[in-house]
């Protein structure tokens, strides 16, 4: 039943903060609905340091990202969760002065930042959406469609097939079904993130990454994509950053904690709010301070 | 809180400053308030004279269509056209000579001479195919001498009114009743032109059969595509004279008591394919050669800036690094610095030159048009043009491809789209609406354009030939601007030429308003939907 390799911390002494020490998961901590399948790593973060031009903004991050589960980053404002995240589809490179220093993030054993690996194929592996609803000035069919008519797709009953399969599999064909011609600027707050979560599976990824999904949505909307994330959590990895403490709590399986662009604590998210191996999370969690 | 209380003075307007009974404040809401006024009055004003001056042209113009039918210029010039589509004929034959020439000199080797020697028979053909038309031309001559006669003497006639009416404005009675005023009686005047019908019969029935006569003796040319175009000139010549009979009925059914509809002022000035002034026979204000002209110069200088100014657009937004942006954007909006006389003489004396140098280089003549003798023509001016409206479009196409918001951008990469793919799909079709309207606003700059169209559009008043195919971009051609700057200098205040000039000013503002007004309900929906 033990479901992680031990996770790789920085031994050495560093800022004063990082007096907790190497935390590993316990067996029996599973997040709700944990399966009992052994996981394995698929994206492996290997001591990395991210800067911004000259401000780093990212400090020594070691952690291993399961195979099928949803990974939770929570952490104030600021502590480099999203950096992280932009990280694992290499989106930071469209942000100038942006470099790895040191170490590396290798998904499935390919190192992501080498030259020669192709970031074009990299991000149809590692879909991505945004904390703000970002669907394409164009209908819903060819949102959709989007990124497979990238690739090459035209053949119309595939195409038809794909769409409908995303839109059930984010939720959203029912309400849809009957105006996929319509734009979809012209969908409600909620329905435009399932749509955008609706074009990131549409090409079959297999990483799927939350940017703060639900931040700009109502309590009922964001019901909705954490039931979404739940039925998606069987077919993709999904990662997730996140300032809702409760979200991260309900709907995944382990929980990263950032402070001041260091991962302060990586465990089961049941540990990580029930019994958090350091001060700071502690504090953090229980809404002492952020 | 307390002193406020205690001191009920506090809430008195103490002594301000006041200007008129107004306090700073309103002093400054009136400088601001002020401004605008002024601006929306001298627009109210711009317009208001623009319609006045221009409004009793059409009034005029009737006036110029009834003298033009009175005086008997209409009835004339039946004959004429009947005359000048022979010289049309006689045209068509020297071409024929050219290639005969052409041909006999390059493909079969002769001298000069012997080659001239050898058309000596077709020479002896087109003399005389020339000459036929001669009982016509006397004739002609003879009634446009008469019809001009007749209008001098109208034009007489109302200089006097004019004077009469002129001196009894300055209240001197007496000088006014002094003006002899001699009415044109238009029956009596146009007796003897409408007398000359029996031997327009007889010259008309000479002309006819000495073509006839003509034709039966043309000459056999060596080659069958010369042959084939004997024989379309055959065919031309007989369709001619198949007219012969209609021009006849015309003179006779024609009555100069006919009244001239009023709308006629409106469409012989709208659809008017002919823009004629101080002439010695009649003036004619057709614009449909200047609109012409003018889009013709505007399309050309369209297709030209809409790849440059959104090209160079896509790039700065896109793709250029911030050093190159740095360099780029200030260079292009310099271009619109240039005074547009200084890129008009440069057009004259360099581009104009380079051009017609490059349509002679040997092997460019495939190009439509191509080689070209007129330096000055709708090529140069709109190659100008397209500089002037590239600012224009670049400036304002790079601010509607940076509206489109970021995440878009940010979606379609994260969907494994490469640069290019992201740019064609998402960003320019984002941004469509907002690069149609800067594409509208260059238009509107490059219509308005005066100084370069007038240096180097090669002020050729003429509707261009489209028979030409492509190669109408080589012709010379007068423009809306051009014509109102070049001869409002010159006309009479308050003449009917002054007035259609001011006609034409209105047309123009119609056509700025109607762009613009396009583009800004573009860009206004374009705002909506990108939200």
């Amino acid at each position: 039943m033990v479901t992680t390799a031990p996770i790789l911390m920085d031994t050495r002494p560093v800022a004063p903060a990082s007096t907790f020490r190497p935390t590993t998961t316990t067996p029996a901590a599973a997040g709700p609905g944990a399966q009992a399948a052994p996981a394995e790593t698929l994206i492996d973060i290997d001591h990395v340091d991210f800067f911004y031009g000259a401000t780093q903004a990212l400090h020594d991050v070691s952690l291993r990202i399961e195979n099928r589960k949803v990974t939770a980053f929570i952490g104030p404002s600021g502590c480099g969760k999203s950096t992280l995240l932009r990280c694992l589809n290499r989106m930071n490179d469209l942000i100038d002065g942006t470099r790895i220093a040191k170490g590396s993030i290798r998904i499935r054993g390919v190192d992501i930042h080498q030259h020669d690996v192709d970031v074009i194929e990299l991000r149809k592996q590692v879909g991505m959406v945004f904390q703000k609803s970002n669907p394409f000035p164009k209908s819903i069919y060819e949102n959709i469609t989007y990124g497979l008519r990238l690739q090459g797709v035209n053949n119309k009953a595939r195409l038809d097939e794909v769409v409908e399969k995303s839109l059930r599999g984010a939720a959203l064909w029912d309400e849809v079904k009957d105006r996929l011609d319509a734009s979809g600027l012209g969908l409600s707050g909620g329905q435009q993130q399932r749509l955008c979560i609706a074009r990131a599976i549409a090409v079959e990824p297999e990483v799927i990454l939350m940017d703060e999904p639900c931040s700009a949505l109502d309590p009922v909307a964001t019901a909705k994509v954490e039931e979404l994330i739940q039925e998606l959590r069987t077919r993709f990895t999904i990662v997730i950053v996140t300032h809702n403490m409760q979200q991260a709590a309900r709907c995944s399986d382990k929980t990263a904690f950032f402070y001041m662009g260091k991962l302060i604590e990586y465990a089961d998210t049941r540990d990580i709010f029930t019994k958090p191996a350091n001060a700071q999370t502690e504090a953090y969690v229980s809404g002492r301070f952020g | 809180m307390e002193a406020t209380r205690a001191n009920p003075h506090f809430l008195v307007n103490r002594s301000r400053v006041r200007l008129f009974g107004l306090s700073f404040d309103d002093c400054i809401r009136v400088f601001f308030g002020g401004n605008a006024v002024v601006s929306i009055i001298v627009l109210g004003l711009i317009t208001f004279f623009l319609f006045r001056e221009g409004s009793g042209f059409f009034g005029q113009n009737r006036q110029n269509l009834i003298v033009y039918r009175q005086a008997g210029l209409e009835y004339v010039d039946f004959i004429r056209a009947q005359q000048d589509d022979h010289t049309a004929l006689t045209r068509y034959l020297s071409d024929l000579r050219l290639r005969q020439f052409t041909y006999a000199t390059e493909h079969a080797p002769m001298s000069v001479a012997a080659a001239n020697a050898s058309l000596a028979r077709f020479d002896d053909f087109a003399g005389q195919f020339g000459d036929t038309v001669e009982p016509l031309r006397t004739l002609v001559s003879d009634l446009t001498e008469q019809a001009s006669a007749i209008k001098t003497k109208f034009t007489v006639m109302e200089d006097k009114k004019e004077e009469r009416r002129q001196l009894l404005d300055e209240g001197r009675a007496g000088d006014a009743a002094k003006v002899v005023i001699t009415p044109v009686d238009f029956a009596a005047e146009l007796k003897p032109i409408l007398g000359t019908l029996p031997a327009y019969r007889a010259a008309s029935a000479e002309f006819a059969q000495g073509l006839e006569r003509v034709l039966a003796t043309a000459p056999t040319l060596p080659t069958p595509e010369l042959q084939a175009r004997m024989d379309r000139f055959k065919l031309h010549t007989r369709d001619y004279l198949a007219g012969f009979p209609a021009v006849t009925t015309q003179l006779e059914a024609w009555d100069y008591t006919k009244p001239v509809p009023a709308s006629q002022a409106f469409t012989s000035f709208i659809f008017g394919r002919e823009w004629l002034t101080a002439s010695f026979w009649q003036d004619w204000y057709g614009v449909i050669p200047l609109v012409v002209g003018s889009l013709m110069v505007s399309l050309v200088a369209l297709l030209l800036a809409v790849p440059l100014g959104v090209g160079a657009a896509v790039y700065v937004n896109q793709i250029a690094t911030p050093a190159e942006q740095k360099f780029i954007k200030p260079c292009i909006e310099f271009i619109s610095a240039i005074p547009s006389v200084v890129l008009g003489f440069f057009g004259i004396a360099i581009l104009g030159q380079a051009l017609r140098a490059l349509s002679q280089v040997s092997w460019l003549s495939w190009v439509p048009g191509f080689p070209y003798s007129e330096r000055l023509n709708i090529l140069t001016a709109g190659c100008l043009l397209a500089l002037i409206a590239v600012p224009t479009i670049f400036t304002l196409a790079e601010d509607a491809l940076n509206n489109v918001p970021r995440a878009f951008k940010e979606a379609s990469f994260a969907l494994g789209a490469t640069r290019l793919q992201t740019v064609i799909k998402i960003i320019v079709p984002a941004s469509l609406s907002g690069i149609i309207s800067a594409v509208l606003l260059g238009l509107g700059r490059v219509i308005g354009e005066t100084m370069v169209v007038l240096l180097c559009a090669g002020n050729r008043i003429a509707i261009p030939d489209f028979t030409a195919g492509l190669a109408v971009i080589t012709q010379p051609v007068h423009t809306m601007t051009g014509i109102i700057a070049q001869e409002m200098g010159e006309v009479v205040q308050g003449s009917i030429h002054y007035r259609a000039l001011f006609v034409v000013g209105m047309l123009l503002f119609f056509l700025s308003l109607g762009i613009n007004y396009v583009a800004q309900r573009i860009v206004r929906r374009y705002r909506i939907s990108i939200g």
